[in-house]
């Protein structure tokens, strides 16, 4: 018996759901192509710069959505996410949710909104480091390229002001969350991950010092577009960040925490290492480590990093940090190749916490999957089933496993649509 | 220190590898079965109060049961010096019950008879607190103090006890300390019955 639907549903836009999407759809399958946030994109736009070659993030986003933009099989929505699904492989019911943003497709980004705006939010694309207008393009790499405005200005004379400086009529501030039902053959599970919550690692005091910071926040204070333009800084008080420490495994591979590798923060840690050393001539660099994991391809950049002698590893994961007298974080453990206790102050740490599956507690995957013992997603899960997973849904992926995953995906999904 | 230290000088008579050791403790220390998880990362070391005063904190301790260094590991003056304060417990990313281990060693420690189970400062703390304990069913700090400091010699006594004098002083006048007859708890006796009890139950355990 032939499957009844032959469209692919792909829930989440990061690279690895856009790779999916774009594969599938290219190969000459429906697409329908689910995110949650406004923007597709999902956490590579937020870095800096990505390993191993240290390309911005627009090099590898710019000519996916050229991808998406030419082919028709993909109908994206954006600021939606599933709510339930019924059925089985080749016959799926799918119910979306939409939330609201208040902005339609006559949207020009042209900013007349934001310029109209006088309320301030927390930026969700700075991790909240600084704020935006309650009328705000998500990033200069959103896609699409439209603006959004915040329910908490719906009703008020800022919302009205909003909407009469829109020369598009595309403000309309009457849009309520929706709900519509789709019918697909195969889901593609992209939904990615979230940061550790760095607060909850006690003796690390993410929550004692604002120059406590993640490797996250990291990436946004290295990023031309990010709160400081691009100057590493210290958060308290804006001075150069010149003596920088990077705690490795902070939250992953610990059984109070995250028990896996999370696989790229000792990357991330050392293309961090790379940002501080380049701006500042004079800076000193301590990477705290269990053990510094690059392998293959990326070997070759962790013995560049190595050879800085700007650049210092310490192994030892550190017992504590704590905000010292003056102010400054201190580093406190046992040098394990001495014996050596030592307490470090920096004028900025940064933990390098892992990447949790948004899977595992961000919100409850709508069917049955399979999941490992941390809430990913297994790639193809149950026997004849047409669920699958891609990206760092699946496992603890950098960019290029992610895309890889994603291509896998698409085909197994495209051979579960086509019975 | 200087038996410890000679323990791990290489080329010296004291330094032996006993290859067994390592399961030896993993099968018969309490904890020992999760000593193989450890990785060596310095959490607990990095994280022990007392880490700066043990000959070795306990991630190298560990390395050393792992290594077979029986005697060096028996000699040191770690397990003594815990504190029990468990942040190494809780911090132990891989969940190795640092604190027990420590604990069991030093018991394992005394009954092989190795000295340092007794003339290291704090074995000498401990046995004056449970001479305390038996006696009185709580510690008298003015006694026990002195029965501790008795352990090393009358002379070293009495010159440890003045030299604390003014310090002794200030908690009699806080009433921290108290002088007279000491206080007892009523059930000396039964506490005494239990503490039997709890010695026979860990014999019976380590099947001696
Ligand atoms: C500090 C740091 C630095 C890094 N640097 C690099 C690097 O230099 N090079 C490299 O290769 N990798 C790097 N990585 C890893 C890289 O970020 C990931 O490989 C990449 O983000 C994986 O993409 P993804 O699409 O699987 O997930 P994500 O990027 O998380 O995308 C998932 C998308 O799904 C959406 N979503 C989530 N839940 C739902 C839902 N319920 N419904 C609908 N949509 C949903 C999200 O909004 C998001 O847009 C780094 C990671 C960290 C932590
Ligand atoms: S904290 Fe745990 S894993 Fe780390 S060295 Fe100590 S015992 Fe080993
Ligand atoms: S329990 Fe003992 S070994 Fe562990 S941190 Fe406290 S004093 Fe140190």
């Amino acid at each position: 018996m032939a499957p009844n639907s032959q469209t692919i549903l792909v829930v989440g836009g990061g690279i690895a759901g856009i790779s999916a999407a774009i594969e599938a759809a290219e190969a000459g399958a429906d697409v329908v192509l689910l995110e949650r946030s406004p923007t597709l994109g999902g956490r590579v736009a937020g870095l800096n710069r990505y390993f191993p070659k240290l390309c911005h993030p627009t090099c590898g986003l710019e000519i996916n959505y050229q991808r998406i933009k030419k082919n028709k099989n993909i109908k994206l929505f954006t600021m939606a996410q599933v709510a339930t699904v019924e059925g089985q492989a080749g016959n799926y019911k799918v119910t979306v949710k939409t939330t609201p943003r208040h902005v339609n497709a006559k949207c020009t980004a042209c900013g007349a909104c934001s310029e109209a705006a006088t309320s301030e939010i927390p930026n969700p694309f700075n991790y909240g480091l600084d704020t935006v207008k309650a009328a705000y393009l998500p990033h200069e790499m959103a896609f699409p390229m439209r603006y959004v405005i915040d329910g908490s200005v719906v009703g008020t004379p800022e919302g009205d002001a909003i909407k009469s400086s829109c020369k598009y009529d595309a403000v309309d501030l009457e849009e309520k969350e929706k709900t519509f039902d789709l019918t697909v053959g195969a889901i593609i599970w992209a939904t990615g991950w979230k940061p550790y919550d760095a607060a909850r690692i006690e003796p690390y005091s993410y929550s004692e010092s604002p120059d406590i910071i993640t490797n996250v926040e990291m990436e946004r204070l290295a990023a031309h577009n990010g709160p400081t333009k691009g100057q590493i800084v210290r958060p308290s008080d804006g001075e150069p960040a010149r003596k920088v420490a990077l705690i490795q495994c902070a939250g992953s591979r610990d059984t109070n925490h995250l028990p896996y590798c999370s696989a790229i923060c000792c990357l991330g840690s050392l293309k961090h290492a790379a940002f501080v050393r380049q701006q500042y001539d004079d800076s000193q660099v301590d990477i705290y480590y269990i053990d510094i994991r690059a392998h293959d391809k990326l070997e070759a950049f962790y013995q560049k990093v190595k050879a800085d002698s700007g650049i210092h590893f310490i192994k030892s994961k550190p017992g504590s940090i704590v905000v010292g007298e003056d102010g400054r974080p201190t580093v406190c453990g046992e040098d394990t190749l001495g014996r050596d206790i030592y307490a470090n102050a920096y004028d900025i740490v940064v933990l390098a916490t892992g990447m949790e599956p948004c899977s595992a507690r961000e919100y409850r995957v709508p069917v049955e999957v399979e999941m490992d013992d941390y809430g990913f997603i297994v790639p193809k899960t149950g026997n004849g089933s047409g669920i699958f997973s891609a990206g760092v849904a699946q496992g603890p992926n950098d960019v290029s496993t992610s895309v890889q995953t994603a291509t896998a995906a698409a085909l197994r999904a495209i051979q579960a649509v086509r019975g | 220190m200087t038996a410890n230290m000679a323990a791990t000088i290489p080329g010296q008579s004291a330094r032996k590898y006993d290859l067994g050791f390592a399961r030896w403790v993993y099968e018969n220390i309490e904890g020992g079965d999760k000593l193989s998880m450890c990785m060596q990362c310095g959490v607990c070391s990095g994280s022990c109060p007392l880490g700066t005063e043990m000959d070795y904190g306990p991630r190298k301790l560990f390395m050393m049961v792992r290594a077979g260094m029986k005697d060096a590991v028996l000699k040191a003056n770690t397990m003594y010096n815990c504190t029990s304060c468990y942040s190494c417990v809780v911090r132990c990313p891989r969940g190795v019950p640092v604190q027990y281990i420590l604990q069991d060693l030093g018991r394992a420690a005394a009954r092989m008879g190795y000295q340092e189970a007794k003339t290291t400062d704090n074995a000498r703390f401990a046995k004056a607190f449970i001479w305390s304990t038996r006696k009185f069913g709580r510690t008298d700090e003015r006694l026990f103090t002195f029965k501790y400091y008795l352990s090393f010699g009358l002379g070293e006594a009495i010159k440890k006890a003045m030299a604390n004098m003014s310090i002794a002083i200030k908690l009699v006048k806080t009433k921290r300390m108290h002088l007279g007859m000491p206080h007892r708890i009523k059930g000396t006796k039964d506490l005494n019955a239990i503490l039997a009890k709890a010695a026979e139950i860990e014999k019976r355990e380590q099947g001696i």
